[in-house]
């Protein structure tokens, strides 16, 4: 390796290893480029596997796998092709393009793309459904009213979501399971 | 896909459709909807997997929809003969765990019942009757003989009289024509509101619940 390395500029800085849950300042993917306002996205990367609870103040992608009671964020939530869940969900909006075993609150909407794979009962204003998801459960529709994070069908991570505010604290992270994860502003994991 | 992600998606096992492949027009859908206004909140048991057009169109409506893909059940699949009526009628009574107190507004059979033999369509009958009440309406296909080819297809609702024709990617079931009197008899807590004769050969049906 040395005698690669010889020839890297020194000033160059290392090569980032694998980053298992970053905050970044990201665009929203929906709205146009020039409009957008940086939102952090807290993320679990690929690879990393959390047993607990995951509470985000931020909105939060999940590439790795996260297996608890619940997941909840005052935002919205994206489960990405390689993202696996097993454990309840709840955000404004949730999009999930990988695997989900649990209940899913939208207080806004609730989208499965063509990947994606539910199990479990969903509560959401709106839900979409793309040609080739599957879905196995119950859908629970009220286009005239959002969802309310603390109805019934959801009361278990609506216990555990976070309301948006004002001025919402920097939350804590707790004891991650997995090794290599820090603590983030904005999100919160409970060890199961 | 990460293996737990495999294991997942295994459960969630329903099989999937293909793209539309043709629509069709239908006399009797609209049947479903006569009472239903922007403050009434549906209940809506589809036995199929859940289509995106299905989704779409109950998504102007205060809902809950139901999905139950019993097609590919192992005990419909590879057992159903061997069964029993009562054990059938279990098996059919744990995928039917409605919240308790559940009232099922439409029924989506698509060609669920030609898949069902005496046995098991009586079995059917009997765990479903719990759930329905007096304004229940049903909808689905049947087949009276053999010489009607049935097709293995997934129907979606595109909007009050179009359903969407998807075909199924699995192995078709053998499928159990029944007449009109036959499955009037033994689906009896359901009567016939209205059967129309497709071109295809398939029985297009509405049912609403038998008087008592």
């Amino acid at each position: 390796m040395a005698m690669f390395d010889k020839h890297k500029s020194s000033k160059q800085p290392p090569q980032r290893e694998e980053e298992p849950m970053v905050t970044r300042q990201a665009p929203s993917p929906s709205a146009p480029p020039t409009t957008s306002t940086p939102s952090k996205v807290a993320m679990v990367g690929d690879g990393i596997s959390i047993t607990g609870d995951v509470n985000a103040n931020s909105n939060l992608k999940v590439e790795g796998r996260i297996e608890g009671r619940a997941v909840s964020s005052s935002q919205d939530i994206e489960v990405a092709e390689s993202g696996v869940i097993k454990a309840s969900i709840t955000a404004k909006v949730v999009r999930i393009a990988g695997a989900v075993a649990g209940d899913i609150t939208g207080s806004e909407k609730v989208i499965i793309s063509s990947s994606g794979r539910v199990q479990g009962n969903i509560v959401a204003p709106r839900v979409q459904l793309d040609d080739g998801a599957l879905f196995r459960g119950s859908i629970d529709m009220n286009p005239a009213e959002p969802a309310q994070a603390s109805k019934p069908a959801a009361a278990k991570p609506a216990a555990e979501a976070r309301p948006a505010s004002p001025a919402p604290k920097p939350a804590q992270a707790n004891k991650p399971s997995a090794p290599g994860a820090k603590k983030e502003p904005g999100l919160t994991l409970k060890s199961g | 896909m990460s293996l737990a992600a495999r294991k997942l998606s295994v459960s969630v096992t329903s099989r999937r459709t293909g793209p539309i492949i043709a629509r069709h027009q239908s006399k009797l859908l609209a049947g479903l909807f006569p009472r239903v206004g922007p403050e009434h909140r549906l209940t809506v048991l589809e036995i199929g997997p859940a289509l995106p057009e299905t989704v779409e169109f109950f998504s102007q409506f205060r809902c809950r929809l139901h999905f139950l893909d019993l097609y590919d059940e192992p005990f419909l699949r590879d057992q159903q003969n061997e069964l029993s009526e009562k054990e059938l009628r279990h098996r059919f009574e744990e995928q039917f765990a409605f919240p308790e107190g559940s009232q099922l507004d439409i029924c989506l059979f698509g060609d669920f019942l030609s898949f069902l033999n005496d046995r098991a369509l009586r079995a059917f009958n009997s765990a479903l009757r719990p759930w329905i009440h007096p304004e229940t309406r049903a909808h689905g296909f049947g087949v009276h003989h053999l010489a009607v080819k049935l097709e293995h297809h997934q129907y979606g609702i595109i909007d009050r009289d179009n359903l969407s024709i998807r075909s199924r990617h699995s192995d078709t079931m053998t499928y159990h024509p029944h007449s009109q009197v036959e499955m009037a008899d033994m689906l009896n807590c359901f009567a016939f509101a209205r059967g129309l004769l497709l071109p295809s050969g398939k029985l297009e049906m509405m049912l609403k619940p038998k008087a008592v």
